[in-house]
């Protein structure tokens, strides 16, 4: 009797805490419990702040993903623009035969530049999305696979050193990295909950066809947010290059899943309609303690990659099951 | 031993909480041919999707041939021995006529598809039907007509004892209507039972043995088809219903036009309307099902493109703008179907009554979103559609009654002080309170000086509303009736003799 | 249903390319059109074609199968860690084959049972795949023994004959299985209205597994096709093979709104015009970056012919994967 009735409150309590919008935060604080006295080093002050430069950059671009995805869409192509952009704004201003060497215009010219190609890139995503009708899984992984290509050809495969210390600041120093990202983040965040841009970014991924018919504009507010995705990766191009002293064609490579598992752990839904720049940042911490502490424990690649694996999964179906739980179906 | 097919014992359905059928009861003889005839709503559908399996009933027993039966779903129904001949066809156009018929029982060898006898039996059962196609032709090149007589096969190969037909002829010519009525009689001499639905009373009247009349989810009448003169059955269908009472005229419509419509044509759908919406009034639109009321109005508003014809909105030429200038310039519509067109259920209540307005609430360039005064706009509005106090500004949609999200909808266009509404089906599937509450903020909306279009398919809402009520057939204006000469029966007439009139409807063009 | 001259011309299009690209690489050098280098296009992808012909069967229930590659990578790794031991070269084949065979059920599980979106579901396998492959493999690259990539070198009437008839057995299977059996016929109906299919009684469930099933069957048995040709397993192996053959199959006419589409010609027909399109470019001595550029190009075209055939019933942009 008071069994079944135990089981039943713990049943409740558990349907709350998956139904809640803080589940991430839980499971990182949970993590961070259970790890902090068995891995070396995690909860060191220089640990936290490897932690922190390591967030930051994956938090700009995952925060432009969380616009695309709420329109119920999705943009594979972001590492790509992360790789061209880098290799753009780095080929223009290095010290080893740049256009812009050494003049004055450098830093400002190489940071313009990889932020008009990330919005460059997103336009055409949004152009292909909106106008032309083209499926965004599609468009973005074949956008995806040309602009890496493009990197890497435009290079042959090498990275570019010798940058100006001015375009490194914004990733070289984690408080500085730390401002710009926390300032995408926030602006983000208000352009989802304060304009009515994001009034129509939501209404387009609930229900496209009521969206239409009160009479918003779908079409713009599809390229907008794909240009508002290219633009955050452009931001984090120039993190990830600051960070590493080098633009490089294989920038964020292996970070797509990342970034998209980042997101969807924090809770947005792959279905759209759903989602919050909030969110996005606790998915976002979540990966990047996984990863962190999985190597202090001295796994290996493979390992840190199949728990990834598994957390995608896992946060996936807490996503059905969430969407079951308030449709009630 | 019974000499029922089908007996009906008090079956109760409701959705979302309103009545559709009303403790029926009903009982069909062996291989009679029953006909249903009601308005739309009235309930025909929903009782022959319960037989169909489709849907299950909340209370009331089903007894078939004499035994218990309770079918989970349509397959459960098929075994039974009950076929299905939709409305809206369920085929599947990327596979080929006898694949559509056998899809889950093909015949096989070894596994593989015995397309011989495939062909075979598709053959002799498109022969019962009276198709002469090849087996083997793709769907997407048939046209409705085949469509239908390909279901009517594919119910065949189950080998049914009965069968329902839900409005079959809506997307016949003429020539097909007659291939069909003698196939059905071809069914009826083999002691199958039919029960057959239908809007055309010369039909009813020609192929069914008894006719049972529905209204209000309960039947108004049956007995044998002899007995009922097509006067007799219209005044039961559209007899007053119990529980509708309509608020007085507050105010006369004004002179002046606010909508011209002239000419508005669109292929295949719509030819030659025109009409003109005054200040104040409140139009009806009258028509069954399929006569292309839904795309007159997604024509005025913009959603679909029109081949010909003016639309002015105070004088203005509007035919060439987006939906989204014609609201700027005061147009609003609700649609038919409020779930699919209407709401963003997984938005909150204020997301979804500002979703209009918050374009008008914003400081430039940035669109910064005033929130205090949208809030403010978004209260004023709730009081005044009178949506349920105890929902929070920030609760789901979803989790409203259908009366409430219908307000939501409304609420919605008040925000932005429309001069011309179009309203489609506003008070379908809500309750009698909720309908009244609209019915009142209608009247008001036309004494504040806008001109309303309602369309609805209860015609004791027109009656019970409207200054002046349109009658459309077939996608042409078929009437016109002032309110001196308004009366059910004469409108359900004139829409039924308008689609007889049309003895080709539009589809059938294509090829 | 009459077809306008540019329904027919869109229909065609996989066709009118390939004989188009053929033509110009003709043109453009005579030792392009040559028997030997005909046959060296279809040798080289028959892999792609393989793993296309799996991505059709989920393409065509409206899902894809983004965990391809991983499988490839997984099934090749069990295959070569067994050869490595000394195990018979028969017994090593089928056990990646198994391997590509549970790993296609996991992610049937996933999509048919817990009702997770395919391309996340696939997502994550691909993740854990390739981290399983790595610790199979130790991240190192394994070369296989000369009776390994005999298999893939052998040569009968002067043609390595066992990855084309390996290319040829699947896909006249797939072929048949799609075409003749009641359950290929019902995955075209799956594909068409899932929610009509149920409610016409086909088993949605079942077939969405065994689809992804078959998807990870036919990844494995690519990627020991590629293997004997090869003759060595590198922690990138299969990388983005995935997006190959959804390229192929796309170009092949494959729909990703599911329903319509096959494997012969089409998926098969995909991964030729793509390998015509890299052979072409190796003989016209380009340079091997561009690559990625042209291929992702031709898919680019491919799914906006595909959208554009599809205008008429999506008519909103933006919402709903794929």
């Amino acid at each position: 009797m008071t069994q079944t009735q135990s089981t039943r409150r713990s049943v409740r309590i558990l349907r709350r805490i998956v139904a809640s919008e803080y589940l991430v935060l839980f499971l990182c604080l949970a993590w961070f419990a259970v790890l902090a006295p068995v891995a070396p080093g995690f909860a060191t002050p220089r640990n936290l702040t490897n932690i922190l430069a390591a967030l930051l950059p994956l938090l700009v671009v995952a925060t432009g993903q969380t616009m695309v995805l709420i329109t119920g869409g999705i943009d594979l192509s972001v590492t790509s623009i992360i790789a061209l952009a880098s290799v753009a704004g780095s080929a223009l201003v290095t010290g080893a035969g740049g256009l812009l060497d050494a003049s004055p215009l450098a830093v400002p010219a190489g940071i313009l530049t990889m932020l008009a190609v990330g919005a460059g890139v997103g336009l055409l995503n949004g152009t292909c999305v909106a106008i032309l009708r083209m499926p965004p899984f599609m468009v973005t992984l074949a956008t995806m696979m040309f602009f890496s290509g493009l990197a890497i050809w435009s290079t042959q495969s090498r990275s570019i050193h010798d940058l100006p210390p001015g375009l490194l600041l914004a990733g070289g120093n984690v408080w500085i990295s730390a401002a710009v990202a926390l300032t995408v983040a926030l602006a983000a965040h208000l352009v989802l909950r304060r304009t009515l841009l994001g009034r129509w970014i939501h209404a387009a991924g609930q229900n496209p066809k009521a969206a239409l018919v009160s009479g918003v504009p779908l079409q713009r507010t599809l390229i907008l947010s794909y240009l508002i995705c290219g633009l955050a990766a452009g931001v984090a191009a120039l993190l990830i290059t600051g960070r590493l002293e080098t633009g490089s064609p294989v920038h964020g490579r292996s970070q797509l899943l990342d970034i998209i598992g980042a997101v969807v752990i924090g809770g947005t839904s792959l279905y759209g309609g759903r989602g919050a720049v909030a969110w996005t940042a606790g998915g976002v911490l979540f990966l990047t303690l996984i990863d962190n502490s999985l190597n202090l424990l001295s796994l290996s690649h493979f390992a840190i990659m199949m728990v990834k694996g598994a957390v995608i999964l896992f946060a996936a179906f807490l996503d059905t099951l969430r969407s079951r739980l308030t449709t009630g179906t | 031993m019974t000499a029922f097919a089908i007996e009906l014992q008090d079956i109760d359905k409701r959705f979302f909480g309103v009545p559709v059928l009303r403790k029926i009861s009903l009982s069909i003889f062996c291989g009679e041919t029953l006909g249903l005839a009601g308005e739309n709503g009235a309930g025909k559908s929903t009782l022959m999707n319960i037989l169909g399996g489709n849907l299950q009933p909340d209370s009331g027993r089903l007894l078939l041939a004499g035994q218990p039966y309770r079918p989970r779903n349509p397959q459960h129904a098929a075994k039974a021995g009950i076929a299905f001949i939709h409305q809206e066809l369920n085929l599947f156009s990327n596979l080929s006529v006898a694949e559509n018929v056998f899809l889950t029982d093909f015949p096989t060898r070894a596994g593989i598809v015995d397309r011989r006898v495939l062909r075979r039996r598709t053959r002799e059962l498109l022969d019962q039907a009276g198709l002469d196609l090849p087996p083997d032709t793709p769907v997407h090149r048939l046209s409705s007509g085949q469509r239908q007589l390909v279901e009517i096969a594919k119910a065949l190969s189950l080998d049914p004892k009965v069968i329902l037909f839900d409005e079959p002829t809506t997307s016949l010519t003429q020539r097909e209507k007659e291939h069909l009525f003698s196939l059905i009689a071809r069914l009826r001499s083999r002691g199958i039972t039919l029960i057959y639905i239908s809007h055309v009373l010369a039909d009813l009247s020609r192929i069914c043995d008894r006719v049972a009349v529905l209204r209000d989810g309960q039947v108004a009448g049956i007995g044998p088809m002899a007995d009922f003169s097509h006067d007799r059955l219209i005044t039961l269908m559209a007899g007053r219903s119990l529980d509708l009472q309509f608020p007085p005229p507050i105010s006369a419509p004004a002179p002046e036009a606010v909508l011209e419509v002239d000419g508005l044509s669109r292929r295949g759908r719509i030819s030659g309307i025109r009409f003109q919406l005054h200040r104040g009034e409140i139009l009806g639109i009258a028509g069954l099902m399929g006569s292309g009321r839904t795309e007159l109005a997604r024509l005025l508003f913009g959603l679909d493109r029109l081949c010909a014809g003016s639309i002015r909105l105070e004088r203005q030429p509007i035919q060439h703008l987006s939906p989204r200038q014609r609201i700027a310039r005061g147009m609003a519509f609700l649609t038919e179907d409020r779930r699919e067109e209407g709401l963003c259920l997984d938005g909150s209540i204020g997301e979804n009554i500002s979703l209009v307005a918050a374009a008008s609430h914003t400081r430039r360039p940035l669109g910064w979103l005033r929130l205090d005064s949208l809030r403010q706009a978004v209260a004023m509005i709730r009081d005044r559609v009178r949506l349920t106090p105890t929902a929070r500004d920030s609760q789901p949609v979803r989790t409203l009654s259908g009366g409430n999200q219908q307000k939501v909808v409304l609420a919605k266009w008040l925000l932005v002080h429309p001069r011309v509404l179009l309203l489609d089906e506003p008070a379908r599937g809500i309750d009698v309170g909720a309908k009244h509450e609209i019915y009142n903020l209608i009247r008001q909306l036309a004494a504040g000086g806008a001109g309303i279009l309602i369309i609805s398919s209860e015609i004791e809402e027109l009656t019970g509303l409207c200054d002046r009520i349109l009658v459309l057939a077939s996608g042409r204006l078929h009437d016109e009736i002032p309110k001196t000469a308004f009366d059910p029966e004469r409108i359900l007439r004139s829409a039924m003799a308008g689609a007889a009139a049309a003895a080709a409807p539009p589809n059938s063009a294509l090829p | 249903m009459i077809q306008s001259p540019a329904a027919a011309t869109l229909r065609f299009a996989p066709i009118l390319l390939f004989l188009l690209l053929l033509g110009a690489f003709g043109l453009s050098s005579p030792r392009f059109l040559e028997p030997q280098n005909l046959v060296n296009i279809a040798l080289q992808s028959s892999s792609t074609a393989i793993a296309a012909t799996g991505m059709t069967f989920a393409l065509l229930t409206a899902g894809v199968d983004l965990s391809v590659g991983a499988i490839m990578f997984v099934a090749v790794a069990v295959a070569g860690k067994m050869v490595h031991h000394g195990q018979p070269i028969a017994l090593a084949f089928v056990a990646a084959l198994a391997a590509g065979a549970a790993f296609g059920a996991l992610n049937g599980l996933l999509v048919a049972r817990l009702r997770i979106l395919a391309f996340i579901a696939t997502l994550g396998t691909l993740f854990a795949g390739r981290g399983f492959g790595l610790w199979l493999t130790e991240t190192r690259a394994m070369n296989m023994p000369e009776s390994v990539t005999r298999l893939g070198t052998d040569r009968w009437l002067g043609v390595p004959w066992a990855p084309l008839a390996a290319l040829a057995a699947v896909c006249l299977l797939a072929h048949a299985v799609l075409s003749a059996t009641p359950f290929g016929r019902m995955i075209y109906a799956t594909g068409h209205d899932a929610e009509a299919a149920r409610k016409a009684g086909v088993p949605v469930r079942r077939i969405l597994f065994c689809v992804y099933l078959i998807s990870g069957l036919c990844a494995a048995a690519g990627g020991l096709v590629a293997l004997t040709q090869t003759g060595a397993v590198s922690p990138k192996f299969g990388e983005q093979k995935e997006f190959a053959a959804i390229a192929a199959a796309v170009l092949g006419g494959v729909s990703l709104f599911g329903g319509r589409g096959a494997v012969l010609p089409g998926a098969l027909l995909g991964a030729l015009l793509i390998q015509t399109v890299e052979n072409g470019l190796v003989i016209l001595n380009a340079n091997p970056y561009i690559y990625p550029m042209v291929t992702s190009g031709i898919i680019f075209l491919a799914v906006l012919l595909d959208s554009i055939r599809n205008r008429a019933q999506h008519s909103l942009p933006g919402g709903g994967h794929p």
